[in-house]
């Protein structure tokens, strides 16, 4: 790591202090959690990035595989931001829910999509909410998407390697217009016209790459996102329930449409007839 | 003589064709499949009359109640049975496998099979295999010697024994017999006894239930009390 | 994840008055994704006679026509058509053959004598461990499961051909609707003493 050896950083350096590893440190640290409850919180105990759980009979690595099985998606057109996603929560093959909210709704102008440990999703969401609105009142301007997606691949960068499992699209519009940030647990945070994330993902990207023009109209583009979603669930075991389709506009979000993917592929299904 | 139209006969016996397949997908991450299991408490006394045997009812697969109405004392003849406990298809085929041998040596001899005899087959059968044939076996009846009445592990070891329990209840159950078996008991007080060790199984273990099965063999021949009780508290 | 998922898929039978319900879902599938819509896993061996073999597809082809091929000798010798009990015992030994390498696949049979009406059910484990249907109704595949508590639920003794195909449809869909494995449509073949049907379910396509 040249960077940090020139920076005179230590390895596990975060928000200007030494090392997480120090006692006296973690005590500090602690301290800090919970007094300035608006700052990024650190990890309370020094943890080992290598050190992995095992189980306590075998001795063997305990693999926690959070399941990803989701299709959320998000494009740019020349209206804003269309963000469709589907609603099902699975446990292994077992479905826990047919109706999740995998659209969260940060503010007015800011929304995040769910894809992976729906825990860490929706925890990490509401701590974004709260510094978003911090910022507000702060600064007395609304925080941008770029800033608030930062936010959020920080804490996620910081906890790195020790189990989040997310992968989340931050869309809004501010003074520059339409955002749209993907970030995911590995800390990376990348800006974008089109994003999908979750096992249905390939699927979505078929349909919406075949279509998307940049010139569409507003309902052109949510029945993209919709049919794009729909497409998904079809093919994916682990996607289902609800298309929910949302719209990014000058004016905040707005609520499109949610269809059931029963009605859905009956009505699709219909129209292939004709 | 075989040909694509007219393929081989399978030889009798194990197929292992499958084997190196299946090993391979354990090693590439799979899982390896759940078989149903007896999940068993299984029980069973020498009394003043004969032998008796006794079982819950509950097959599971993994979590799951398999079977509530399983039949798990096993008739060889009219003279022996054995209860089973481990994996369901293997007590199962074991049972078909000593009948017809058993049936066979009764119509060459003549003579009502010596318990020994059945014993001697499980106990071969189950060493040749090494413990891969996963049954434990409490195997009882009556002939010309007396009562008999042997315990058998999957590995294909057995003893003489005068009471015995088996399988995932066989803690509880081997505790109240421990507890409380006497020589010289009557049927009735051997019906008490092996259905409370079975109660007791039945109570503390999650994979046993639905129920109680009891066998007694006599020198007059053997009944088989199907249902003999089904706990109302503990199904 | 174990291999006997790999493809999902899901059947049940449903014993009622002098008739019979064999359903399986439509879906087969390569993990997660949805490769085929339209495939059974029931199997007619002839038309008051279906064996289900509800598990990793290629074993379940094997099996088949591993099975079809003894059946076919059977009744050459014997002349004469194979009961339900035979043919349960014919693929309980087929599997228990294969203990050390087993397939992956579950067994379902269901039979209906057409001279007395009368029902025979039968499930069995990959290794060929018999469960006798004595409860009305057995049950296979991926969502077993889900399917044990819709069966137990809604399953009622003594229902004619029409009942039976609303309460053995109902329990199937309701637990295909629980599992990520199985549904895309299901097929149910309702076998009377003189006739049979086959019915294809519409179902939540996700």
């Amino acid at each position: 790591m040249a960077l940090q050896e020139l920076l005179q950083l230590e390895k596990h350096a975060s928000f200007g202090l030494k090392s997480v590893d120090d006692v006296e440190l973690s005590e500090e640290i602690e301290e800090l959690n919970s007094e300035k409850l608006t700052q990024l919180p650190i990890t309370p105990f020094t943890m080992n990035k290598n050190v992995q759980l095992r189980d306590s009979n075998t001795g063997r690595h305990i693999h926690i595989n959070m399941e990803k099985g989701t299709t959320t998606l998000a494009f740019k057109y020349q209206g804003g931001v269309v963000i469709a996603v589907d609603s099902r929560a699975t446990g292994g093959d077992f479905i826990f829910s047919g109706s999740v909210k995998k659209i969260i709704e940060i503010n007015k102008y800011l929304l995040g999509t769910m894809a992976g440990g729906a825990a860490d999703c929706s925890y990490w969401h509401r701590s974004l909410t709260v510094r978003c609105r911090m910022y507000e009142l702060r600064n007395k301007e609304r925080i941008s998407v770029a800033a608030a997606s930062k936010l959020l691949a920080n804490i996620l960068y910081n906890y790195k390697g020790m189990g989040l499992s997310m992968g989340t699209m931050i869309i809004g519009w501010d003074k520059r217009g339409p955002g749209l940030y993907y970030v995911d647990d590995s800390g990376s945070r990348y800006s974008g016209d089109l994003f999908s994330a979750g096992s249905g993902s390939p699927f979505a990207f078929g349909v919406v790459d075949t279509h998307w023009k940049y010139d569409m109209t507003d309902e052109e583009a949510y029945e993209l996102g919709r049919r794009a979603v729909y497409q998904a669930t079809y093919r994916d075991a682990a996607s289902g329930g609800i298309v929910r389709v949302y719209g990014m506009k000058p004016t905040g979000w707005v609520k499109i449409s949610e269809q059931d993917c029963k009605v859905l592929h009956y009505k699709y299904a219909d129209e292939k007839m004709v | 003589m075989s040909s694509a139209l007219l393929p081989p006969f399978p030889e009798p016996g194990f197929s292992f064709e499958n084997v190196e397949r299946n090993v391979s997908l354990v090693k590439k991450g799979f899982k390896p499949p759940k078989f149903t299991s007896t999940g068993t408490t299984v029980a069973a006394a020498i009394f003043d009359g004969g032998i008796i045997i006794g079982t819950d009812k509950r097959a599971s697969a993994g979590t799951i109640v398999a079977n509530k109405n399983t039949n798990k004392i096993h008739k060889i003849s009219n003279n022996i049975a054995f209860g089973g406990a481990g994996t369901a298809a293997d007590c199962d085929q074991m049972e078909k496998m000593v009948r017809a041998h058993v049936e066979l040596h009764r119509l060459n001899s003549g003579k009502q099979v010596p318990v020994c005899v059945a014993l001697t087959k499980i106990t071969q059968h189950l060493f040749r295999y090494q413990g891969h044939i996963q049954c434990a076996l409490i195997v009882g009846g009556v002939d010309k010697f007396g009562y008999h009445l042997h315990h058998v592990y999957p590995h294909g070891s057995s003893s003489e024994v005068l009471f015995e329990a088996m399988g995932s209840g066989s803690l509880a159950a081997i505790s109240h017999l421990e507890l409380n078996y006497k020589q010289n008991m009557n049927l009735d007080e051997a019906k008490l006894l092996i259905r409370n060790a079975i109660l007791a199984g039945v109570e503390n273990d999650l994979a046993s239930g639905n129920g109680i099965d009891l066998c007694i063999i006599t020198p007059s021949g053997m009944e088989h009390l199907v249902d003999y009780e089904i706990p109302v508290a503990f199904v | 994840m174990s291999i006997e998922s790999y493809n999902g898929g899901a059947v049940m039978a449903m014993a009622g008055k002098e008739c019979l319900a064999v359903v399986c879902d439509k879906r087969l599938g390569a993990r997660l994704t949805t490769i085929g819509m339209n495939h059974s896993k029931i199997y007619e061996i002839n038309p008051y006679l279906y064996v289900c073999l509800p598990g990793l597809a290629t074993d379940a082809l094997t099996v088949y026509q591993r099975l079809r091929f003894r059946v076919n000798m059977y009744e050459l010798k014997e002349s004469r058509k194979i009961s339900p009990q035979v043919l349960c015992s014919m693929l309980s030994n087929l599997l228990y053959e294969h203990r050390f390498g087993n397939y992956f696949i579950g067994g379902v049979v269901a039979g209906l004598d057409p001279a007395t009406g009368k029902t025979y059910l039968y499930a069995m484990d990959c290794l060929g461990a018999i469960t006798i249907g004595t409860e009305g109704f057995v049950t296979g595949g991926h969502c077993e499961e889900q399917l044990y508590g819709t069966c137990e639920a809604l399953y009622r003794p003594d229902l004619g051909p029409e009942e039976l195909l609303e309460v053995a449809s109902q329990a199937f869909l309701s637990a295909c609707d629980r599992d990520a494995g199985s549904g895309w449509g299901a097929f149910v073949y309702i076998v009377t003493k003189n006739k049979v049907e086959l019915k294809s379910l519409k179902a939540r396509m996700d």
